[in-house]
């Protein structure tokens, strides 16, 4: 069943002076449990695709629909507590708040849920286990290397219980182990756990676990294929 | 809220020296302007107590033409039935009849204009305080006849010492020149240097000998319980009895008075000068936290934190700013001025210019709970006003800030 669904999805930037057509008609949707990355060079269209999924811009025509809501309609607040119940991000920069701990950081998300004190204490220690920051758990940002803090920010986006994942370029700044790493995690969180993930990316390493690669040109699906992903070991 | 606090707190101290000056800045801009109003309400206080208390008191009855004209003949009439009066009246503590006119002294050196102020020594005393101003020789209670005591301003400036004699020259109640040679017993220095060169003292009896055949009062000087109770004690005096004038202190000092409104006005200008220096500091430090930290919003936005807390937190890193600044910048002014209040500030190093002008080099620094409560509501206010612009802007960010770089 579909979580995701855009219908004529479109974006215009400048649309008085110059305008710049992001996303042209973008029709597509997302199944629950998948591995998906959008691919595409730059300006085709990929990370404003997934800021229109995560309900972070506005189209200009159109409209994104999530579990039977479509919210491209909703209020500038209702789409924050919308984001804040559905949505999980991971950003490229990892953009984890300097001043907290991974552990702070991943409760953070379920403090603004205004969950139980204890289960957020206990689902932060639990999440940072499983991606393998048991033991820096008191660290801030700083003190954590890229690849960490990347670790953390999956750890913080899986806190909140999303229904989907968003990451945008999420191995963009990050070494080759530190990225396969990364990918390990995630992938492993998909079939242990079914969570969905959705990639905006350039990366060949993510584009070689994605099970489902959209081809994204010039603001519109150029393809869309679903692969066999052979996992070694 | 307590995540909030969290975060706001620990968003302060990213930036430790940055945040440390600021707070240092409040913490010290609070303390001098909150020390600066206590010295300047303790300079008005003192100086309208000392006026009122030395000389002026709470309220002086005149002929209504005296104090321009300042002639003997302006005496008050039958202030016999003045001072029974005055006798009955409840609400008087104490009261003086003074002998006044102006006239010349002339000593050995020179002569000079001034005001020969004749009195009742027991009453005065009783009254006023400004035999404590004596600073050497006695007071008109000395044995010597025709007693006469000078500031020390006067005896300077004519060379005058302890036992030497002056004439003084006036104009009796018949208008005709008389002269009186005069014995200095003593010399005075009031906080106003001014004064003290305008200004002698004899005693009423023997000033009265040569003014008059008969006892003259100029001025009835009137010491109440209270202060307030000068504006209705006035008015009845003046209804009861005609051919005189009584008049408040704020009335028969109208300078005096309106050092007191400049004192209020002054408080406002200092306050407003710290406050707005306050606020510019707020809102620099505020928006360059801000601007900083512009993806971090974008991300908070992004995972789901209202625009209503992102707005809170901004205004709690203010609040918490300036509150650690401006607490113990209040803590340390009360110990100050609780200090001083006591020990009195010597201001001596300014105080020739300021004797001149009439003010005490000792200062006791005055800040009533009310001033208190007054200038840290308004930090408040300001706090609150400077923090709103940059909470504002912090609102306004795009959720789109998280995806972009630096």
């Amino acid at each position: 069943m579909a979580i995701i669904k855009t219908q004529d999805l479109s974006k215009v930037y400048n649309p008085d002076t110059i305008p710049v057509h992001a996303l042209r008609d973008v029709n597509i949707s997302f199944e629950e449990g998948e591995f998906t990355a959008v691919r595409g060079p730059s300006g085709s269209g990929k990370t404003t695709l997934l800021n229109m999924l995560g309900g972070l811009d506005k189209p200009t025509g159109g409209s994104v629909w999530i579990n039977g809501e479509d919210i491209s309609a909703m209020k500038d607040s209702d789409r924050i507590d919308f984001r804040l119940k559905n949505i999980g991000f991971v950003f490229q920069h990892y953009n984890l708040i300097p001043v907290f701990t991974a552990r702070e950081n991943v409760s953070f998300i379920m403090l603004l849920q205004k969950r139980d004190k204890k289960e957020i204490q206990k689902r932060a220690d639990e999440l940072l286990d499983q991606v393998g920051l048991g033991e820096r758990k008191d660290a801030r940002p700083v003190q954590l290397s890229g690849g960490q803090q990347q670790r953390v920010a999956v750890a913080r986006a899986l806190a909140s219980e999303p229904k989907f994942i968003l990451a945008d370029e999420p191995t963009a700044n990050l070494d080759t182990k530190a990225a396969m790493n990364l990918l390990d995690i995630m992938e492993r969180m998909n079939k242990e756990e079914n969570v969905t993930f959705i990639f905006s990316t350039h990366d060949q390493r993510v584009i070689d676990r994605a099970r489902r690669v959209v081809t994204m040109v010039d603001g519109a699906i150029h393809k869309d294929e679903v692969k066999e992903v052979t996992q070694a070991g | 809220m307590k995540t909030l606090l969290t975060i706001a707190w620990r968003n302060i101290w990213r930036h430790p020296a940055r945040s440390s000056v600021m707070i240092i800045a409040i913490v010290v801009g609070l303390w001098a302007g909150v020390v600066t109003v206590g010295i300047m309400n303790g300079m008005m206080i003192q100086r309208t107590n000392y006026m009122i208390e030395s000389e002026i008191t709470h309220a002086q009855i005149h002929h209504p033409e005296f104090l321009s004209e300042g002639y003997s003949r302006l005496y008050i009439p039958d202030h016999g039935n003045i001072t029974a009066w005055l006798d009955e009246d409840e609400r008087v503590q104490s009261y003086t009849n003074r002998t006044l006119t102006d006239g010349m002294i002339q000593s050995a050196v020179k002569t000079s204009g001034i005001r020969i102020r004749g009195v009742d020594i027991e009453a005065e005393r009783a009254t006023t305080t400004f035999h404590e101003n004596m600073t050497e020789g006695e007071y008109l209670d000395s044995d010597i006849s025709n007693a006469v005591i000078v500031g020390e301003a006067l005896a300077e400036a004519h060379n005058m010492d302890i036992g030497h004699r002056v004439v003084l020259t006036f104009e009796n109640v018949d208008n005709e020149l008389t002269s009186g040679a005069y014995n200095i017993v003593g010399f005075f220095r009031s906080a106003s240097v001014n004064y003290d060169e305008r200004n002698v003292f004899v005693r009423a009896e023997d000033f009265n000998r040569l003014l008059s055949p008969e006892p003259l009062v100029h001025e009835i000087a009137v010491m109440l319980n209270h202060e307030e109770m000068a504006d209705g004690f006035v008015n009845d005096v003046n209804s009861t009895f005609s051919g005189i004038e009584a008049q408040t202190w704020r009335q028969l000092s109208p300078e005096l008075s309106m050092i007191v409104e400049l004192g209020g006005v002054m408080m406002v200008v200092i306050t407003a000068i710290i406050m707005i220096a306050l606020a510019f500091g707020i809102l620099n430090t505020m928006l360059m936290a801000l601007f900083e930290r512009m993806r971090e919003l974008g991300m908070l936005i992004s995972i789901g934190m209202s625009r209503m807390r992102v707005f809170a937190m901004i205004m709690l890193e203010s609040m918490i700013l300036t509150f650690s600044g401006a607490i113990v910048g209040m803590g340390i002014a009360v110990l100050h001025l609780s200090y001083y209040k006591d020990a009195g500030m010597n201001i001596e190093v300014f105080a020739g210019g300021a004797a001149q002008l009439g003010w005490d080099h000792i200062i006791y620094p005055v800040l009533t709970t009310n001033e208190y409560v007054a200038i840290l509501s308004v930090v408040i206010c300001i706090t609150l006003l400077a923090s709103v612009y940059p909470a504002i802007k912090g609102v306004r960010v795009n959720p789109l800030e998280a995806s972009k770089s630096n």
